[in-house]
């Protein structure tokens, strides 16, 4: 098994705890809410990823870690902690300036337009390394130039005097990357890492992350819509909904035994389980409004299954396993028994005799 | 090194064909206007003969040839009707003197003024400050620039008790000009340098510094502010270059005798060399402004490369 074990990641320390959080913003004179109370926790050394939709909350989620949410928008409730501190009630730039990149740090999605286009690479790492590692000069600069081979930037030394429009995009992820570890945080956010690059490159960067998080010791939240990516890199996985996290669980648990139907419509829109002469499964209808108050579950006006008590109760977290569980009415006992779609059943099937999950 | 080289040729080039163009252009106007006022009075022996003495009959070629051949000498010639008999170096020399004075004194004005109010108002976007800065850009647009000028001759120069005319002597009345000078140049550059700084505020590599624990006004400084710089910095120098060709605003108002004009009232009156002298200053000073331009954007970006180093990739 690549993945570490359930009991190892659950007996963990929580570095990080949110609790009901909400999230709002100012749009045109309305208000929107992002994050409808989404909850948390995060375990030290795990890789957990947040997968949904576009415009599911996921990235706004993440930001409100480190105080990156847009003037607009707030927290309106909740708690985020973290070493004992509430991140959800900072406020002013020196709170979070003990947060950010410090003990939180992000890696972005475009590494094309993510680095200073006038400075040499090695100047933008060796600034994260003269902020949070009490290195100056020229010892900052020796350690930058080993951060950049440990992210696989050969003949280092010569490539920290060079510029961004030097380097390909693969190789600007890993600059990037290299800034976010030269923090030396506790925690690596990576907003999809991989999304603006190419696949033969995608897997060598997130076998880089994968390295680097054992030598530099770091929990990573991967936030991503690839469920390729998932597969290869998750401890476990949330699964977010118009604001919310609506089923969280191991890898293994959300891919070979998803509770929600939300869940069971994503996985059956892989290509990967299409059967051929059929039409690939896609979600019907769009994501709820979310200037709206939502009723219920979420998901119910996309689920041809939904039941009535859907559209008028909000379902809490129904537990499958201790490090399992789902926001739906279906867990509760009173429900109807309803099957996964066949293509679920298909997944568990094609990992019994293949054992998909152990690559 | 031969991309300069290359570059400078084809700025001689240029500035040959200017100088060549206007040149002809110049002996194709009618011959009355070589004698002014005088020309009535004037019968036709004598206007050949002051023709002949000008060298206007000979043909053109020669014409070109012994200007360019003089030019090589660096002789500019002599002014034939603005003040007959007087070498071009004499007239143009004092003059640039006075409006380059003014000029630079105006531009870094304006530079300080203007960049400092442009930076405030990025940094305070959409706030009041940048409403007021905002306010005063498009005022400075918007309004003839000589409706303010009359309004500061006429008004300031009463409150402040400040000279209403310029004295070569009386420091006191260099203050007006040079603010009138400044107002609109003072808008725009407020207006750019706000304008690339917000475009750099909302690049990703911002999200990304804030991210790794930077703090905003560190950001402003090591950042922003340089980047957005960067895009100015082409048009710094024939700014600075093009303050000599003064203003005719602004000197005629406050009695500057600069050479805000001049080109105009050469022509008018038909002064061949002159005009010909003043072609070649302000299109010299148009090309090397540009040139320099373009090397101090490639120092500031390491982007740009004006020559093909190749294989840099």
């Amino acid at each position: 098994m690549k993945h570490k074990a359930t009991e190892e990641i659950l007996n963990g320390e929580i570095v990080l705890s949110v609790d009901e959080i909400v999230i709002k913003f100012n749009l045109r004179g309305k208000e929107l809410t992002a994050i409808r109370g989404a909850s948390l926790d995060l375990h030290k050394g795990e890789s957990l990823a947040i997968v949904g939709e576009s415009g599911s909350g996921k990235s706004v989620f993440t930001k409100s870690f480190m105080g990156l949410l847009d003037s607009n928008g707030r927290i309106e409730s909740g708690t985020i902690m973290y070493k004992g501190d509430n991140l959800a009630k900072f406020k002013t730039e020196d709170d979070w300036i003990k947060i950010r990149g410090k003990e939180i740090a992000m890696v972005f999605q475009d590494p094309m337009t993510s680095l200073n286009p006038l400075k040499t690479i090695g100047k933008q790492v060796q600034e994260s390394i003269e902020l949070h590692q009490n290195l100056k000069g020229e010892e900052a600069k020796k350690l930058a130039i080993d951060i950049l081979s440990d992210v696989g930037i050969s003949d280092s030394e010569k490539r920290f005097k060079q510029y961004p429009h030097e380097f390909s995009g693969g190789m600007r992820q890993r600059v990037v990357i290299a800034i976010a570890v030269a923090c030396n945080p506790n925690i690596l956010i990576c907003d999809e890492p991989t999304t603006a690059l190419d696949v033969t490159i995608q897997a060598q960067i997130l076998q880089l992350l994968k390295n680097l998080q054992k030598k530099y010791d770091l929990t990573i939240i991967y936030i991503t819509h690839d469920l390729g990516v998932v597969a290869n890199v998750a401890d476990r996985i949330a699964v977010m909904y118009a604001g919310d996290i609506i089923e969280l669980g191991t890898a293994d648990e959300v891919f070979f035994d998803p509770k929600h139907p939300y869940t069971w419509a994503l996985l059956s829109s892989l290509p990967q389980l299409g059967i051929k002469g059929e039409p690939l499964y896609s979600i019907k209808g769009t994501p709820p409004n979310l200037f709206k108050e939502i009723v219920g579950d979420a998901f119910a006006p996309r689920n041809p299954k939904a039941l009535k008590i859907d559209f008028v109760k909000r379902p809490p977290y129904f537990e499958v396993t201790p490090t399992h569980k789902a926001r739906t009415w279906l867990l509760d006992p009173r429900s109807p028994k309803i099957e996964p779609p066949a293509m679920i059943l298909k997944m568990r099937e094609m990992d019994e005799k293949w054992g998909v999950s152990n690559e | 090194m031969k991309y300069y080289l290359i570059r400078l040729l084809r700025s001689v080039l240029t500035l040959l064909i200017v100088v060549t163009v206007v040149f002809l252009l110049m002996r194709m106007m009618p011959v009355e206007g070589y004698f002014g006022t005088n020309y009535d009075k004037l019968d036709e022996l004598q206007k050949q003969a002051k023709l002949e003495n000008l060298g206007l009959l000979d043909p053109w070629y020669i014409q070109l040839k012994d200007f360019y051949v003089s030019l090589l000498h660096g002789d500019l010639g002599q002014s034939i009707t603005y003040r007959p008999k007087v070498a071009i170096s004499t007239i143009i020399g004092s003059k640039f003197l006075v409006s380059l004075r003014f000029g630079l004194a105006s531009l870094s004005l304006s530079l300080v003024l203007g960049l400092s109010m442009g930076i405030l108002m990025a940094r305070s976007k959409g706030k009041i400050w940048d409403k007021l800065g905002t306010g005063y850009v498009v005022g400075a647009n918007a309004v003839p620039a000589v409706i303010y000028y009359l309004l500061i001759q006429v008004f300031v120069t009463k409150w402040l008790d400040l000279p209403l005319l310029y004295e070569k002597v009386n420091m006191l009345s260099w203050i007006l000009p040079v603010i009138c000078l400044s107002l609109v140049s003072t808008a725009y550059y407020a207006m750019w340098i706000r304008r690339y700084m917000v475009d750099e505020l909302n690049k990703d590599y911002i999200r990304l510094a804030r991210a790794k624990g930077l703090r905003n006004k560190t950001i402003m400084i090591k950042h922003v502010m340089r980047n957005a710089f960067v895009p100015m910095a082409q048009y710094l120098p024939a700014s600075i270059l093009y303050t000599i060709s003064g203003s005719i605003y602004v000197e005629s108002l406050f009695s500057i005798p600069g050479t805000g004009g001049l080109l105009v009232t050469a022509i008018q009156r038909q002064d061949n060399t002159l005009v010909q002298a003043l072609v070649l200053v302000y299109s010299s000073i148009g090309i090397i402004g540009l040139l320099l331009g373009d090397i101090l954007m490639a120092t500031f970006d390491p982007r740009i490369k004006l020559h093909n180093e190749g294989g840099s990739r």
